[in-house]
């Protein structure tokens, strides 16, 4: 192998993404869009669901529920008549609607406390937050009264601030890298296909393996400025809960950016155009979304599922990124050197892959 | 040591599925000759050319290069090679073009300056590629195939696109390349380009149908140009 002729590789990448600002722009604004977009989805929410409050209690019981539920953060309380309950849930102005009967005091003095809860029903997201809030309620109103509930909450990990964002951020540094450098390192190399110029390669002194090396650490160059770039932006910006190292992470983002590399040269021997490039995404990317443990926790998948989980690279970054992020694991962890050295084998075994597929010979 | 055929082709067959490529082909090509592939599209020149540079493996038959046997890697740095479309990278300029198949073929910095000089392109170095006309282009493929001084030159018809003037330069050139010792094979399809070959080969349906020097060709044929020695001949072995 000839470190001049690897290096040349290299410089020629980089002197082509100089010149190309559109390339470059998917390369680095796109992860700050899609992050930023995410954080502000998350967290950016001021409104809460709307829900009516009626209140027919003749006794005491049903008004202190329904102040409590008015301070609730967790919702918009209005007060309204039980009557119109319905037409608004309908017209979409309250995604439920809470009525205390007449009977709700007495019924409660004889053991039952029973509010009556009517919610729209047709998103299953903005459900949650209203019970949520009336289990609260019912909390407070407990503590008025001779017995004080107050449950001491301690957190193994994460902590009472601990978010959505908290928990996808450690996963998304790793797909938005991971995805970003796979579409462009795939195009590429076969740009160089179809416009003749990998014909000349083949036809020049350089070995397979300089061709492999030379394209790797161009765009590992170009990945691992990527990836210190969502890093300080998930951390600066976005403020994603951190309790590791942020040297581990790097590392872990950098090992998946060079998988994602050698998986692009790997999978561009088998397309011919750019067009069945992009049909790899569907093939390859969204199945690594909906079983990396992204959106779902691997264990909670179904036996069959997990078997696939368990072979797909971005399951094993996603859980390191997670327990160093989240949990503060560092390399002494036995379960980060798992990911970690998994990643990093799927790592090798497609750069051999790539150098054994990339054929100089036509036929 | 000078080898006396700087190209040997022995009995080579290739067939891509059903579709007979080379058929047998036997060519000896002379140190510091011009040879002309010429044939009409589709007649196996572009997978002769692969075949003498190691990119079509035959299915029978050797391919022996400067005296070594084919697919060789480190022999590759004795050949130049410009594919029929000019293969280059074009959000590079023509300077970055020409440096980088230099690097990749161990050559120097002033080979890059002499190459550029030589397809009159030095007032032109810093365009990027995809600004330039298609016989610019057809130019810094050129000097990306020679930049390395080889010993070698396979040319995939190379004048296509270029105007005739360029043409004739690129001819002098050429001879000025033969002169000093460098083998240089050329596909074309354009008769009149054959007449400036030292031996041609005629190439159908992957067969050698003649070889010679022009005027050997059309002697052979009995007639008084290449065009029509060429019918002659293809229609002579149809039938």
């Amino acid at each position: 192998m000839s470190g001049h002729r690897v290096a040349a590789i290299t410089r020629r990448l980089l002197q082509q993404f100089r010149r190309d600002r559109r390339t470059l722009a998917l390369l680095f604004v796109a992860p700050l869009v899609i992050l930023g977009l995410l954080g502000y989805l998350i967290r950016g929410s001021t409104s809460s669901p709307a829900v009516g409050i009626a209140n027919e209690d003749q006794g005491q019981l049903g008004a202190m529920f329904a102040s409590a539920l008015e301070r609730s953060s967790l919702i918009t309380a209005t007060t309204i008549q039980a009557s119109d309950g319905d037409a608004k849930l309908k017209d979409g102005s309250l995604v439920a609607y809470i009525v205390f009967p007449a009977d709700f005091s007495s019924r409660a003095q004889a053991g039952t406390i029973a509010p009556e809860l009517h919610l729209e029903g047709s998103q299953p997201g903005t459900s949650a937050p209203v019970l949520q809030a009336l289990q609260q309620a019912l909390t407070s109103v407990a503590a008025t009264g001779p017995v004080h509930f107050e449950p001491q909450v301690h957190y193994l990990y994460g902590g009472p601030g601990f978010d959505t964002l908290d928990y996808f951020g450690a996963a998304f540094i790793g797909f938005v890298v991971f995805f970003l450098v796979f579409v462009i390192t795939i195009v590429a190399f076969l740009n160089e296909r179809s416009q003749g110029t990998l014909e000349r390669l083949m036809a020049s002194p350089l070995r397979r393996g300089e061709i492999v090396m030379g394209y790797m650490l161009g765009f590992t160059v170009l990945a691992l400025i990527q990836s210190a770039e969502v890093l300080v932006f998930s951390l600066a910006v976005l403020k994603v809960h951190n309790q590791g190292n942020v040297i581990l992470i790097f590392a872990i983002e950098a090992l998946m950016a060079l998988t994602a590399v050698n998986l692009g040269i790997f999978l561009s021997m088998f397309a011919r155009t750019e067009f069945q490039a992009v049909q790899f995404i569907p093939l390859v990317i969204v199945p690594q979304v909906l079983l990396s443990g992204i959106l779902f926790p691997v264990s909670t998948e179904p036996k069959p599922l997990q078997v696939v989980s368990d072979v797909l690279p971005l399951t094993y970054a996603v859980n390191g990124l997670r327990d160093v992020m989240v949990k503060g694991a560092d390399l002494t962890w036995s379960s980060l050197q798992l990911d970690a050295g998994v990643v990093a084998g799927f790592c090798v075994v497609l750069i051999v892959a790539g150098v054994a597929t990339l054929r100089r010979r036509i036929a | 040591m000078a080898e006396a055929f700087a190209v040997d082709i022995e009995g080579v067959h290739k067939n891509f599925g059903g579709l007979r490529a080379l058929d047998g082909v036997n060519l000896h090509i002379k140190t510091g000759e011009i040879y002309g592939l010429l044939g009409p599209n589709g007649a196996g020149k572009t997978t002769l050319i692969r075949a003498i540079v190691g990119l079509v493996a035959p299915d029978a038959g050797t391919v022996t290069v400067l005296g070594r046997r084919m697919p060789d890697v480190d022999n590759l740095r004795n050949v130049g090679y410009m594919t029929q479309q000019a293969a280059l990278y074009p959000g590079l300029s023509v300077e970055e073009n020409v440096q980088f198949f230099a690097a990749i073929n161990g050559a120097e910095e002033e080979d890059v300056t002499e190459a550029l000089k030589l397809v009159r392109l030095d007032d032109r170095r810093k365009s990027v590629v995809a600004t330039l006309s298609g016989g610019m282009r057809q130019r810094c493929s050129l000097a990306c195939a020679l930049v390395h001084k080889p010993k070698l030159l396979l040319l995939d018809e190379p004048t296509v696109g270029v105007d005739p003037q360029l043409r004739v330069q690129f001819w002098d050139d050429f001879r000025r390349m033969a002169a000093s010792g460098t083998t240089i094979i050329v596909s074309s399809h354009v008769m009149d380009e054959a007449e400036r070959c030292q031996r041609l080969g005629l190439i159908q349906y992957g067969r050698v149908l003649a070889e010679g020097s022009p005027n050997e060709v059309r002697a052979l044929a009995g007639t008084s140009n290449l065009e029509e020695a060429f019918l002659k001949l293809a229609g002579a072995k149809a039938s």
